[in-house]
């Protein structure tokens, strides 16, 4: 089936899917430093286990943002047609356009989580 | 720009190389901690290098060598593995590398312990040996033994200051309220100087300590020096500013052990004879140096929280400088 004839379903026209990685990104980002300044105020625990919790938080974020990623890669379409430049006001080229957007940004959050998470890794101590 | 011009330049700026060295730079370590941080500069430095060299070698050979256009697939697989996966390697790498040096710059200190205040625009330093139970006070002056981890504790009186003594290691705030703390390892035995890092207000770039690192046996017979009070003054000149000094009620704002000065708004200056420098490095502990400063101290540091004294004569002034010079 050609792109054109695809359906085009409400989903596809949200802008806010498209920045739905990021949110995560934003989101785990505040968790990870708020989480961190409290644990580390109050005296909750171990650096250790503080560690680990971040990484589950980690966890839960790349598996949301991998799931947007599918997605916006199943909009984008690319394997249909190879197509990667979105620049008519058509149906068609809405939707792969908000899905490439969306699809590089997941990949972007991603990595951006990753980076995040490292300081928990290497830095070991509340200190 | 002609070549010459070109070649000029170039050896202009060998001269700010000349900045790498003494007692103010962290590319000149003399600490465990300073010795990190530089690798971790060139190290970064040497990565830039390369990719700096690569891509102005991608450009001289797309613009010079073979400057046909490249196909589409290859100049989109180009921007893939260069703008993606490249700098994505890249870094990580530098990250997990910059990361890798935390716990050692945040290692515990299990030597010395010392807690820095931020003043404006001073630092008051108190020694707290093992089992003492009041601190050895000083100010804008910071000795440390070399070969064991000195645990510093940073606190901050009205604003925020920064703690930074480059040639041992990175910079902490300091902040009001808070009590932020960093540890000192020195290796060389030197003098070096400190600088408040985070402007504070009027003379905020007058804020400087200095450091000097001692071998062990050196640093415990300073410690037993320093706990002990004020010199007597040995002089009649010097007894004289000793009076003076009462008399004038800077002891309201100065300590000086051994004597009925007890103020602790000021720095204490008990040994201030000994210290290598005045007013928080502006100055330094010599006689002219102290005449100006009692004289007029804002008009060497812009809105100083010390009164001037040029009411009084110059006599009874460069009797003051004489007794303080002398508390060694
Ligand atoms: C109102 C309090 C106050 C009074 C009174 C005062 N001082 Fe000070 N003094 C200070 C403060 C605050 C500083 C630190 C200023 C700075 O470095 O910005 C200082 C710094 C100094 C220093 C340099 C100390 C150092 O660690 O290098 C000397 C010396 C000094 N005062 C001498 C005097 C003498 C002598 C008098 C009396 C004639 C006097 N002070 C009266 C507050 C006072
Ligand atoms: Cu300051």
């Amino acid at each position: 089936m050609a792109g054109r004839d695809k359906p085009d379903l409400p989903a596809h026209r949200s802008l806010f899917r498209t920045i739905l990685a990021p949110t995560v990104w934003a989101v785990h980002f505040l968790f990870v430093y708020g989480f961190s300044a409290v644990w580390c105020a109050k005296d909750w625990g171990a650096a250790g286990t503080l560690s680990w919790s971040i990484t589950a938080a980690t966890l839960l974020a790349l598996a949301l943002i991998v799931g947007l990623a599918v997605a916006m890669w199943r909009q984008w379409d690319y394997m249909d047609d190879n197509d990667y430049i979105h620049d008519l006001s058509t149906d068609e080229h809405r939707r792969e356009f908000l899905g490439h957007a969306g699809f590089m940004l997941a990949c972007l959050s991603f990595v951006a989580v990753v980076f995040s998470t490292m300081p928990a890794w290497f830095a070991g101590t509340c200190l | 720009m002609t070549r010459r011009a070109a070649a000029a330049l170039c050896l202009l700026s060998l001269l700010a190389l000349a900045a790498c060295t003494g007692p103010q730079s962290a590319l000149d370590p003399a600490g465990r901690d300073s010795a990190t941080l530089s690798r971790l500069f060139w190290f970064m430095l040497a990565g830039a290098a390369v990719l700096w060299a690569a891509m102005n070698g991608l450009m001289f050979y797309a613009w010079r060598v073979d400057p046909r256009p490249m196909s589409v697939r290859g100049a989109r697989t180009l921007i893939f593995a260069g703008g993606v996966v490249l700098p994505t390697v890249v870094l990580s790498g530098l990250l997990g590398y910059g990361l890798s040096i935390m716990p050692d710059q945040r290692a515990p200190g299990d030597g010395l312990r010392v807690e820095v205040t931020g003043e404006q625009w001073w630092f008051r330093v108190d020694y707290w040996p093992d089992g003492a139970a009041e601190p050895i006070r000083s100010a804008n002056e910071l000795v440390l033994p070399v070969g064991s981890r000195s645990e510093i504790t940073l606190k901050a009186d009205q604003v925020i200051h920064s703690f930074w003594l480059p040639s041992l290691g990175g910079k902490t705030d300091m902040i009001p309220g808070r009590v932020n703390r960093m540890s000192l390892e020195p290796t060389d035995v030197g003098e070096f100087r400190g600088q408040c890092a985070e402007f504070c207000g009027e003379s905020h770039a007058w804020m400087a300590f200095t450091a000097k690192t001692l071998s062990p046996d050196d640093f415990a017979a300073w410690l037993t020096a320093e706990a002990a009070p004020a010199a007597p003054p040995r002089t009649d000149l010097a007894r004289s500013g000793r009076d003076a000094f009462m008399a004038q009620g800077c002891g309201g704002c100065h300590a000086i052990r051994g004597t009925p000065a007890r103020g602790q708004v000021g720095p204490d200056l008990t040994h201030l004879g000994s210290r290598l420098n005045l007013a928080a490095g502006a100055l330094e502990v010599t006689r002219p140096d102290l005449i100006a400063w009692i004289t007029d101290p804002s008009a060497i540091k812009p809105a100083a929280r010390m009164p001037a004294y040029d009411h009084l004569d110059t006599g009874t002034i460069a009797a003051m400088a004489a007794y303080l010079e002398g508390l060694r």
